[in-house]
């Protein structure tokens, strides 16, 4: 049986305005439903592009010219008004001060709802629904100014989960906070993979959380995708992502270094990697 | 002759208007040539510590010394000479439509004479790697870049201390490593070095003391190995270890030391033990 | 500074009427606070204000505006004795030489032109500190017809305050660290002191704004037709006061024409 991926992205160009090179070159990625992408790479290497790409900021708000196609469930997404996207593409930006509209949480997660017309019940299920999934049912009558940095991505997740999206988008939400903040997001994240089934498309530069979380990994450079495959595969790459400048997770550069590990099986956490000394040090 | 201490902190407390105090009777002192990372979850005081080290917030109980200066009766503008600042979005101060003219901004403020300012200017600008864009306009560079036209403008004031806050916060780990870099090379060069940061492989890299702040109090003030060694003091302001030191710790039963930096001295320690082991056996 | 037009949450029975008999309170304060210029009812008309305060228990938080405004009040009230001219000399500000007389009337005028504008700025901010953004926002979109867009900016407009304050202090730091002297009193100076200040803030405003459209762009915001999560209601307390302010505007009035409360 074939199954349809729910993203896919084919041959896919994209060059900004005024700009002679281009941002984004022969993209190639296909995303399940259900899967965990990790993107990380150095600063201008299309990241933050390709996700424009995907939530309709680009070509609807900002223009540029493209090649290739980028289909979610079925239909190109060029095809789609940018209210059209919303529904399909959750999206989560990085600076949590800038991107929460409202001064208040509940009316913030009931924005985007309104937006699409829906009638009130369906919004408070919605909203309801949302919180829950964000783990933050106890800020909803909260102001928003004064949240806590995680508080307030955990409120920006929950109104693109109001959204009922197929697919979250984050581009470094976690790149203003401190490791606290850190962790509530990728519990959050990891919460709703894998008991939600939600399928994420992360931009991040924290690769140590990455590798734990992620199904698999997209190492950009220079516009074009540089290395791509499970979290163990990539980051045995340890020539090519230094010199592309991608942070290698520690214990996975100490096995690196010492090798005899097997194929496949390079540690990535303190417990994997507590494991691989203790197997070597037998020898 | 005894040290002089650059910063000398007294029974700081400090609260904003007639609120909760932000920080409690804090002491500490720098001497000079020091490389201090000063550590805590959000909210725990660092940023407001920090503004008290060249007179941005004056104590509302306690002393501050800047070189033996009380900070409460000087200008801020004054304490400038003296401590440098870098803040943590360099968009918050580049205003100039040149990289140099941005860099010269502090200078021209210290009223120095028109070659000083060059000479200096241009130093700051090839310690930090942009005499090539001197004549760029700031915001045509990346968020990386733009930090370090805020570093080049605060060192080329030449200030003894140099304050960076959050400095590699939203970079890239190449924009990282440049940027602690510069700052190692400072501290070598005799500068003394104050850095807030919540990456602590940054910390065990390039600091040698920490402070660890949490709600307002000094939880522990250490060489860095030390601090490290007692994740139980860091877990109280939900801080880590970095994840190499973590793993040392699991290995001490190979005696393997629990104070383990980086992934280099881990690596050597396992060669060695390897090697040693396979000595005995022959 | 902060505090100032901002909602402070309360359970009062102030905060629980609609935003609209708010709205149609505070006006009314502004219509009875113009028809009369005697300075007693316009103290009583400074009382009633402060007591609706206490009510919504907002009278607290309040104090610190209140505290400022009483310098402006002051400032008002001085200017006012000074230049009246007319009646009794009550005493000389300059006794010496006799300069810069008070009257009485002056005097009396003073106080009820501070008392007024005390009176109404204060009621406009019990009415922002008493009523959630969001109600403000549904009252004018639903009740008073104005179109969606509008009322948003308005209510963008109030979320960013503080953040917007909160930059100006930065920047301005950011400049002092860098030996820019932003203290003295020389007016050029200060004037030509905006540029550091000023550019930063400028282009950090223009990102934020581009930020926030893509935000919302993002959350479906495309000026389609919307629905609102919460319906503004009007209770049988609102009608009821609704039609007291009216009777109260109206017979004031009445009063006014029929001479009263004029000095």
């Amino acid at each position: 049986m074939v199954t349809l991926a729910l993203l896919q992205i084919k041959n896919f160009s994209f060059s900004y305005p005024r700009s002679a090179q281009p941002a984004l070159q022969g993209i190639n990625i296909s995303v399940e439903k259900g899967e965990f992408i990790g993107i990380t790479g150095p600063t201008g290497a299309g990241k933050s592009t390709l996700t424009y790409c995907l939530n309709g900021i680009i070509p609807h708000f900002q223009g540029g010219s493209c090649q290739g196609r980028i289909s979610l469930g079925g239909a190109s997404i060029f095809d789609r008004s940018p209210a059209q996207i919303s529904r399909l593409v959750g999206s989560v930006f990085q600076d949590p001060e800038a991107q929460i509209i409202s001064p208040e949480v509940e009316q913030e997660l009931a924005f985007g709802p309104e937006n699409l017309g829906f009638p009130p019940a369906e919004i408070e299920q919605r909203i309801g629904k949302a919180l829950e999934l964000a783990g933050i049912p106890g800020l909803r009558n909260r102001p928003t100014v004064n949240l806590s940095g995680g508080e307030k991505q955990r409120v920006a997740i929950a109104a693109a989960l109001a959204m009922l999206p197929e697919i979250l988008v984050l581009d470094e939400p976690t790149s203003e906070l401190d490791p606290v903040g850190t962790d509530e997001i990728f519990q959050v994240l990891n919460l709703l993979n894998k008991e939600h089934g939600m399928t994420i498309i992360m931009v991040e530069q924290k690769t140590e959380q990455l590798a734990a979380y992620a199904d698999r990994i997209l190492v950009f450079n220079e516009g074009r995708i540089a290395l791509e495959g499970e979290p163990r595969q990539v980051f045995a790459r340890r020539r090519e992502l230094e010199q592309i400048g991608v942070r290698i997770p520690q214990v996975a550069r100490l096995a690196g270094l010492l090798g005899g590990y097997e194929r496949c099986t390079l540690p990535l956490t303190v417990e994997e990697g507590h494991l691989y000394l203790e197997s070597i040090l037998r020898r | 002759m005894q040290r002089k201490a650059r910063i000398k902190v007294e029974k700081l407390t400090y609260h904003y208007g007639s609120g909760q105090p932000v920080l409690k009777n804090i002491s500490f002192e720098t001497g000079k040539g020091e490389c201090i990372a000063l550590i805590g979850q959000n909210g725990a005081g660092k940023t407001t510590l920090a503004k008290h080290f060249n007179g941005l917030h004056r104590p509302s109980s306690g002393k501050v010394y800047i070189d033996g200066i009380d900070t409460t009766s000087t200008k801020v503008s004054e304490l400038a000479r003296k401590v440098g600042f870098v803040f943590q979005n360099p968009d918050h101060q580049i205003f100039h439509d040149t990289v140099a003219r941005e860099v010269a901004f502090g200078l021209r403020n210290l009223r120095l004479s028109r070659r000083e300012i060059e000479e200096r200017t241009a130093a700051a600008l090839e310690a930090v790697g942009l005499t090539e864009h001197c004549r760029t306009y700031p915001f045509n560079l990346s968020k990386g870049q733009r930090q370090r036209i805020a570093l080049a403008s605060v060192l080329a004031m030449q200030t003894e201390t140099i304050v960076l806050d959050e400095p590699t916060t939203g970079q890239d780990f190449r924009e990282s490593v440049q940027i602690m870099e510069i700052v190692r090379k400072l501290n070598e060069n005799g500068h003394t070095i104050i850095f807030i940061t919540h990456d602590m492989s940054l910390v065990a890299r390039y600091a040698r003391r920490v402070l660890v702040l949490c709600r307002g109090e000094i939880l522990a003030d250490g060489d860095v190995r030390s601090v490290f060694a007692a994740p139980e003091i860091l877990k109280k302001t939900y801080l880590r270890p970095p994840q190499i030191t973590n793993l040392a710790r699991c290995l001490g039963r190979h005696s393997i030391p629990p104070d383990v930096l980086g992934v280099r001295e881990l690596y050597e320690l396992l060669v060695k033990m390897r090697s040693e082991k396979i000595g005995c056996c022959s | 500074m902060a505090a100032v037009a901002e909602y402070i949450s309360r359970n009062s029975p102030i905060h629980r009427l609609n935003p609209l008999t708010k709205m149609i309170w505070a006006l009314s304060i502004l219509g009875v606070g113009l028809l009369f210029n005697d300075y007693r009812y316009l103290l009583a008309l400074l009382a009633s204000v402060l007591l609706v305060a206490a009510a919504a228990g907002v009278l607290r938080s309040l104090l610190p505006a209140a505290a400022g405004l009483t310098v402006f009040a002051l400032i008002l009230l001085l200017i006012q004795a000074l230049f009246y001219g007319q009646g009794q000399v009550l005493f000389y500000l300059v006794p010496v030489s006799n300069r810069l007389a008070v009257t009485g009337p002056g005097l009396l005028s003073g106080i009820a032109m501070a008392a007024r504008m005390m009176a109404l700025v204060l009621s406009f901010l019990i009415f922002l500190a008493t009523t959630r953004t969001r109600d403000i926002v549904l009252t004018l979109v639903e009740k008073l017809k104005v179109p969606y867009d509008y009322a948003f900016m308005f209510m963008t407009a109030l979320r960013f305050i503080p953040a917007f304050f909160s930059e100006v202090r930065q920047v301005s730091e950011a400049q002092q660290a860098r030996a820019y002297a932003v203290e003295g009193w020389n007016p050029v100076k200060k004037i030509r002191a905006y540029a550091p200040v000023a550019v930063p803030l400028v282009l950090l405003s223009l990102n934020k704004a581009d930020q926030l459209a893509m935000a919302m762009e993002t959350r479906g915001y495309s000026g389609g037709l919307r629905t609102c999560l919460r319906e503004a209601k009007m209770g049988v307390a609102d009608y009821g006061l609704s039609v007291l302010l009216a009777l109260l505007l109206v017979g004031s009035a009445a009063a006014r024409l029929a001479g009263y409360g004029l000095m």
